[in-house]
This record gives C-alpha cells, structure tokens and sequence, in this order.
C-alpha cells in the first residue's frame, strides 16, 4: 500500500465524521504497511526466499482524564481501525475504573502535519526478485570460494516501512524508513572446537548490494574475522581481572546503549541508576571532560526514523557534553515527570506495539583523538594500534593491554548499574606477538566504564547495527564511535575468565 | 471472508487451473493463525499505565509453501487482503511468489495427511476471557497490587490469548484445532521475578506457590552472604537452565545446522550414538503434553505431533528433522520445538528440588544472569554475570551475593557430580553443577 493510501485511511479513521466517541477523548493512531524480502544461502545453495507483507492500525485512546487503553488489528482499512478505536476506549474506560495511572501529557501537544522524505534512492523493487538472487547469489558464492574451510551463510534482508500517524489534534505525520543488510556467518572448527563469525554491512536500499560486488568489503571482513574464529578457537581463556582496555567500535554502541542510553530514556527514570527521585540527575559528572554522547537518527542508517511514534519530530539529543549527563531520551508520556524535554524518542516493533521511549543512532564521542592510518587488513590494523600507543606512551609498560574484538551483544540492570557485553575475542596489545584470547564477559558498572573512557583511535564510525530488545519489542539500533577507544583500568570494571 | 478460506479456494483455483504457463503449482500448504488476546500490566505499583495498558490485540496471517510445477519453491507471509478486489490481489501476489521462487530440490516435499494425536491445547475458561468475561484478569492484576509489600516496586504482565490454527495441504490434510495461552509475570524491584506459561490459566495454588517463592528469594536478597569459595557449587534455576538449553543446546541440535555443518555436533556423532553428556541423561522433544505452552498436535508442515527422544543414555540419538532435513538425513521428520518450551531434560538420578536444596552444604542459586545471548553457541562455553545470586549454606538459602560465572554447558551436562532437582511448577529442572565462579 502507498504512503498516500495510508494517510487517507488514517485522516478517515479520525475524522468527526460517523465516529462514535466521547467527549474528550483523545486518540493516537498508528498505521503500518511492510513489506521485507530475505533471501538466504548457506553453503552455495538457497536456503530460503521469503516474501513477507503484513499491514495494520495500533491505537492508543484516551479518556478525558488520562486514563488508556490499546487495541491493534491486523487490516489496514478505515472499518478497522474504527473497530480498533471502540474496543481501546472500552479498556481505557475500564481502565479508569480500575484506578489506573493517569497520564494527561498527550492532550498538550500542538499539532504537526508532516511528510519525512525517503532516504531510498532505489525503489524497494528496483530489482525484481530473481534479479536479487542472481546478485546475493554471486556475492555468496564468491565468498565461499575464497573461503572453502568454512560455513558459509549469507542472509539479505531488505526492508520498508511505511508508517502514519494521526492524532486526535489533527496531527498526520507520515514517513518511509527502507533498510537492508547484507550478513554473512561463518562457523568454523579448528582441534574439534567450533566458533561462529558473523560480519554484516548495512545500508538503506539495494544498492549496498552494487557496492558490496564492486569493493568486496564486507566480503573480506568476513574472511578476517572467520580466521580469527579459528584463532580464538585454540586460544587460552584470560585471568579474569581489571586490565587497561581498547575496544572497538561496535563494543563502544553496545555501551553507549545498553551500559548507558536505556538509564537516560524518560520511562526508567524512578528506577535507573542515572535518576534520583524519578528525575535525571542532570549536571552529574558521569565521564571524563571531553567526552561526548549523541543520539539522534542519521538519514541512510540502519536505525533511521525522523519522526516519533507519537507524531513528534525526533531530535538528536546531547546526552553527554564534556563529561556532562546533560539531557536524556524523553517522550510525550515521561519526559515532564522524568525532568527533561520531550524529544521524541517514542519507538515501537510494529503497529501492533506500544512505544516506548528508545534510543535510535547512538554515538560516543572523545575529544582526544589519536589518528589511527589506513590499513589492509584486520591483523594489520591490530599492529597499527600497537604502534600507534607505543609511539604515544600509551601502551601499558608492564601486565597485559587487551583489545576486545567484535561485538556479540550486551545487557543491562539499568537499576544497579551493572552491564555485561561479549566480543569475539581478545588480543593483547602489549605483547609483541599479538597473542589472542578467548572472549570472556567484558562487565561491571556503568558509570565507572564510563569515566574510564580516555582516548578516541581513528575517525567516527557509526554504522554498528544491532536490534533492541527492551519491552519485548525487536526495534533497529545502530551507533559507534571512534574506530577504537581506549579505557583505563578500573577497579569497578572487568574481564571475567577463568 | 476468513484468510484461511481465501488461500485454500485460491490455491485449489491456481494449482487445478493456472492462469500462465509458468504459474502452475504442483503443491501447496499453508499455516493460518487466526488470533486475539488481551494483556494487562503493572508499572512500578501503577496499573494500566500508559505504556502497561490493557491491550487487545487481534490479527490473522498465514504462510505460505508452494512447489511449482518446475520444482521451485516460495515461501510467504501473507495477511487478509483488502475487502474489495480480493481476487485480484491474489493473482498480483501470486505472480510476485513465483519471482520469488528458488531452488531446493531436498525442499520440495509435501506430507500426506496422517492420524493426528490428541493433545490437550485449549482453556475454555480462555476462551471466555477473550469473549469478554475478562473480570478473572483484572482480578488478578488487582490481586498483584493488594498482596505487593510496601516499598516494593512492581512490574507486572498478564496476557490471555486464544485463536485458531488451521493447517491445509494440496494432498488433503485439512486441520483446524483451537487453541489457548496464558502468560503471567512479575518482578520485585526489578531484581526478583517469577513467570508461569501455559495453554490454560494459573491454578490457585500454584499462584500462592510462586508468589511465596519470590518474596523468599526477595527477602533474602536484602542480607549480604558471605563469599564464595573454591568448594561453592553452583546451582542453575529452571529460568536459566531454560536459557541455557535455549542458547547452547536447542541450536546444536537443529537437523539443517548439523547438516551444513554449523552446529557443535556432526552427523556422524549422532550416527555412532556418541556420548555427549552424562549418561544419566535425557533430553527430549515432547508436544504432546497437555496444557503445556510448546505443545500443538501438528507441525506448521502438516506432520503429526510426536515426541522425540534427541539424546537417551547421554548419548545423540537424532536431531530434530523438519521434512527436507529428515529427507537428507534418511529418517522419518522428528517432532519439532518452537524454541525451548517444548524441550525436556531429565535425568535417572534426579530428586525433588526441595531435598536437592538440603543436601547442599555450600552454593550458589544463580536466579538470573546477564548476558546469554551473547554467548558463542557452537562452542558451548559461557562466560556470565550473575549479579543477585543467592548463597546457599547448609541446606539454607541465606543472603545475596554477585558472581561472575564461567564454563562450558556441554561439560557441566556431561559432569558426573551434575544433580537434577524437579520442581512441580517449573518444565525445566534445576541443575547443580560444578563450574567456574568468582565473587564479583
């Protein structure tokens, strides 16, 4: 269904016209039309081809007083999303009765009437799907020959979303967010022992299909990173302990997000480590001066979205200046209650979803920056690293300086502070030989990572793309950092181990 | 018109007379959902907040599986089309499915209808619930918030679903079962929490149970525990044994991932009957108990629900096999699990929770851990954070303390030490391993 298809149907839900309603009520609808193609091979035959279209309406109502209630359906059709409308007043109004939190935040929005560009330059089917076979299947392939001692799998998703969002006011807020990624997972076996690999690059249409055929180079960042599967396979496990860190960037969005982005979002304020009363503790000193983190959405990233789940306009927000806890991620419900500005960072999976206040591209950012040179390979640019701290007077003199390598996810107690995250493997830097170790939980407290923050190596990569979890929801996340950062050793932050 | 009739007459129409030359379909299935379900939460003590409202969610969609006359194959995911120009639409997406068709020669396979088991899969009483006699779910929220202790923050789910699930073939099988859902949990301080899922709603009994196991655990994670020592063993709870399985266990035994030579095992292992783990142990797929939430009484490929013994004796017996991979394997398909919920380990050895509990002189209950999804599943090790963890002292539980965890699961299975403790309410045992740990 087109983007126009959808605002009529919206604007028709809302209208006065043959609504059955109260007085009063406010309502916030959300409609939805996907359409997503993965095409997956596994050791240079298709695996699966899956077309997948799916449409609906989520609303949100409001009785007078603030009480809510939801209702979604599965049909994107006036009739529908009318019934939608009933069935979430009933619960609001039986909510009410219930003694529910009220919350009246909506009803003081001004309206917005809004059309986000597409940030495609290719039509979704620019490409017929056979076109697409031919082309992930020669990407596949090429893969697999220079790389025959491994499993291959290589999966291409592509992706558009069309949302609409009305609102009782006579908000309409409409925008497309296309998406594609191109991965390839590698599982690898070295003295009976197996590891998987996984390399992924991200873009917005098929055209990262075109750029991945001409330069090759997720391709050869899959090789690298299966050869150090197989490395780390016959790798020693580490003391456990507190050592001076480097990370790479895909381990810096894991703690931007997970160790620090979800304590500064407006709805986990009475609980989060980063709250006090239920309000952020803005002024806090929670990083060394000249540190920086941003959120906001970057046109063409995999995490892209202009605009609020609630129809606001989506800002990009400093979380962090110079050290600084300055704002955090408010939407229109927690913001005021949570003391900070509405910024729209209402998010939701689906229309079937209720939004919640979430990060979108989140970046760390350090003043002091160590220009980090161009090289040609994984290992290499390893070597380069320790040449670049050696010449600064950087490199720990004595005991180990570990590089972790590869980012395999993260959690986070926003109440406690406590945050884990795992990499694929670790290296130490301060050994000549470059000697590797097994991955083992990279953990500890938030803030205490945090100020342990020091350096920035190479220039600002921010394309780390991985799916947040929070609330059961599945929605993008991306961000990044400098190509690497380093960290101080700190008492509050370790390598677990044996 | 429901979708599950719009696909059937549509594909009977397509496949006995197709509209081009290259449309025709030698065959067809087709999975429909048909569901709706209605969730209440709790955030931080306030009910129906607005991000916890009570919500109804009702939705139909269906996938789709067809074999063309060439031998290619598509796979699709499809909901009700507009009202007005059904037919139409059909015919468009049917065009687009066959673009998107592929290669598969081991794919192309469609099961004959067979007698299918009878399985308990539905709760009438949920059925009322979502016919509109909710008054049981707003009882219960209400129930949450009258027995939480002052001073304890609450969050809380309770979520009662209920649909149809029709499963259709060209070669006739023609199966429509209803089926129920009932989820509840909640958690204190957003430190301690419990979870019940089932097909059929909690019992009393069983509500008191968890309710009084939570605030003991609660309770205890007030006091500082002494710290661990190099004698401590420790003790997984069924949540995380279900992780456990979930992220090293489950994967490892996919048919398609041994096959292609992306899991822990080979085939040959499983051909030889290796033994992998103790050989007091059993792992096994089982939907056919009733009531339970990974239980169903066919596959989404048309074959009958059956239980499945992965690993007897300690030793691999099979994977689990959908159609293609049973064919490539040279077995009959196995029953499937969605997940760990329909996965059972059990073990010759094992006792009731509560006397495994008082033979412990010295361990450590780890209720959560943070951290397993990251977890490499091929190789089995785990390297974890267990902030809250309950020391165990002489039979007791008696306070709280941090570790950080590491190991390999394949081992702590194989452990000869490794004791299985049995609680009524929980599907997944408790397990008592020897393991790496450390005070954090």
């Amino acid at each position: 269904m087109k983007r126009k298809e959808i605002t009529e149907i919206v604007q028709s839900i809302l209208q006065a016209e043959g609504l059955e309603t109260e007085e009063g009520c406010y309502y916030v609808v959300r409609a939805q039309s996907r359409r997503e193609w993965t095409l997956r091979l596994t050791n240079g035959r298709f695996e699966r081809v899956l077309t997948v279209r799916e449409s609906g309406i989520g609303v949100q109502a409001f009785t007078p007083e603030g009480a809510a209630g939801f209702a979604s359906v599965d049909a994107l059709t006036v009739e529908a999303g009318r019934e939608a409308m009933k069935r979430a007043l009933a619960l609001a109004q039986r909510n009410a009765r219930i003694g529910a939190e009220l919350n009246q935040e909506i009803f003081k929005l001004s309206p917005l009437r809004a059309e986000g560009d597409n940030p495609a330059k290719l039509e979704f089917d620019q490409f017929s799907l056979e076109e697409l076979q031919e082309q992930v299947l020669f990407l596949h392939k090429r893969l697999v020959d220079k790389g025959s001692e491994t499993s291959w799998q290589s999966t291409y998703r592509q992706v558009e979303d069309i949302w609409c969002i009305g609102r009782t006011d006579g908000t309409l807020v409409s925008y497309v967010v296309p998406r594609a990624v191109l991965m390839h997972q590698g599982t690898v076996r070295e003295q009976g022992r197996a590891k998987n690999a996984l390399a992924q690059r991200s873009g917005v249409d098929a055209n990262l299909l075109l750029m991945e055929k001409e330069d090759s180079s997720l391709e050869q960042k899959a090789l690298e990173r299966a050869d150090f599967a197989r490395r780390v396979c016959i790798a020693p496990s580490l003391p456990s302990g507190h050592y001076p860190l480097i990370i790479d960037y895909g381990l810096a969005k894991g703690l931007a997000h997970e160790a620090f982005g979800h304590a500064v979002e407006s709805d986990h304020m009475k609980e989060s480590v980063l709250g006090e009363n239920g309000k952020l503790k803005k002024g806090l000193q929670v990083a060394r001066p000249g540190v920086h983190i941003i959120d906001g959405p970057l046109a063409g990233d995999w995490a892209y979205q202009p605009y609020s789940a609630n129809g606001l306009v989506r800002e990009t927000v400093e979380i962090v200046k110079d050290g600084v806890l300055e704002a955090g991620l408010g939407d229109v419900f927690s913001a005021r209650e949570a003391g900070m500005p509405v910024t729209g960072a209402g998010r939701a999976e689906s229309y079937g979803s209720i939004p919640l206040p979430r990060m979108t591209n989140i970046r760390l950012i350090v003043k002091d920056e160590l220009a980090l040179p161009n090289t040609s390979g994984l290992m290499d640019e390893v070597s380069q690293v320790r040449k670049l701290l050696l010449e600064k007077g950087e490199l720990q003199q004595e005991g180990k300086h570990l590089l972790l390598l590869g980012y395999r996810g993260g959690q986070v107690n926003p109440k406690t502070g406590d945050f884990v995250f795992q990499c694929d493997g670790i290296i130490d830097v301060a050994d000549p030989e470059l000697t590797i170790y097994q991955p083992s939980i990279f953990s500890g407290k938030i803030l205490s990572a945090l100020q342990a923050i020091r350096v920035g190596l190479g220039g600002g990569c921010y394309d780390a793309i991985g799916t947040c979890g929070k609330g059961g929801q599945s929605v993008p996340s991306s961000g990044g950092s400098h190509r690497y950062l380093l960290l101080d050793q700190d008492e509050n932050v370790s390598l677990g181990g044996e | 018109m429901k979708l599950v009739a719009q696909l059937e007459e549509f594909l009977h129409s397509a496949k006995s007379t197709p509209s081009r030359n290259d449309l025709g379909i030698r065959d067809w299935r087709i999975l429909v959902h048909e569901a709706s379900a209605l969730s209440l939460g709790i955030k931080e003590n306030s009910p129906g907040s607005v991000y916890t409202p009570p919500s109804y969610r009702q939705g139909e969609s269906g996938d789709i599986y067809i074999i063309w006359e060439d031998g290619r194959l598509t796979q699709a995911q499809v909901q009700v089309p507009p009202q007005h120009g059904a037919s139409a639409y059909w015919q468009m997406q049917l065009e687009e499915w066959r673009q998107a068709s592929y290669e598969d020669p081991e794919g192309a396979d469609i099961p004959l209808p067979e007698p299918l088991p009878i399985v308990a899969v539905e709760d009438r009483e949920i059925e009322r619930i979502l016919a509109g006699e909710d008054e049981l779910l707003f009882e219960q929220l209400a129930k949450l918030l009258q027995d939480i202790q002052p001073g304890i923050n609450l969050n809380a789910s309770i979520q009662a679903g209920w649909g149809y699930r029709h499963v259709r073939n060209s070669k006739g099988l023609a199966v429509s079962y209803q089926q129920s859902q009932y989820a509840l949990s909640y958690s204190f301080d957003s430190l301690v929490g419990s979870g019940f899922a089932k097909r059929r709603l909690i019992r009393p009994e069983e509500w008191d149970n968890l309710w009084k196991r939570t605030k003991i655990y609660y309770k205890a994670l007030q006091d500082n525990a002494p710290e661990i020592n190099a004698k401590t063993v420790v003790v997984f709870s069924p949540s995380v044994v279900g992780s456990l399985l979930g992220q090293f266990i489950f994967p490892n035994l996919i048919g398609q991932s041994i096959l292609e030579g992306q899991s822990a095992f080979k085939a040959d292992e499983f051909k030889a009957n290796k033994l992998v783990f103790h050989e007091d142990l059993d792992l096994y797929v089982d939907p056919l108990r009733p009531l339970e939430w990974g239980s169903y009484l066919v596959t989404p490929e048309g074959v009958p629900a059956q239980k499945t013994v992965l690993i007897k004796n300690g030793s691999l017996q099979t994977p689990i096999l959908r159609i293609k991979d049973a064919k490539k394997w040279g077995a009959s398909p196995t029953g499937v699990s969605s997940g760990t919920s329909g996965l059972y380990l059990e073990s010759r050895q094992e006792k009731p929770w509560e006397e495994v509990l008082s033979g412990i002189e010295d361990g450590i209950l780890i209720l959560s851990v943070l951290g397993m999804h990251t977890q490499n599943s091929a190789s089995g090790d785990y390297s974890l954070s267990a902030p809250q963890s309950l020391r165990i002292l002489k039979g007791k539980i008696v306070g709280k303390r941090d570790v950080k965890l590491s190991g390999n699961f394949f081992k702590d299975l194989a452990f000869s030490e490794t004791i299985l403790g049995q609680e009524e309410m929980e599907t997944k045992p408790y397990l008592v391993v020897r393991t790496g740990v450390q005070n954090m």
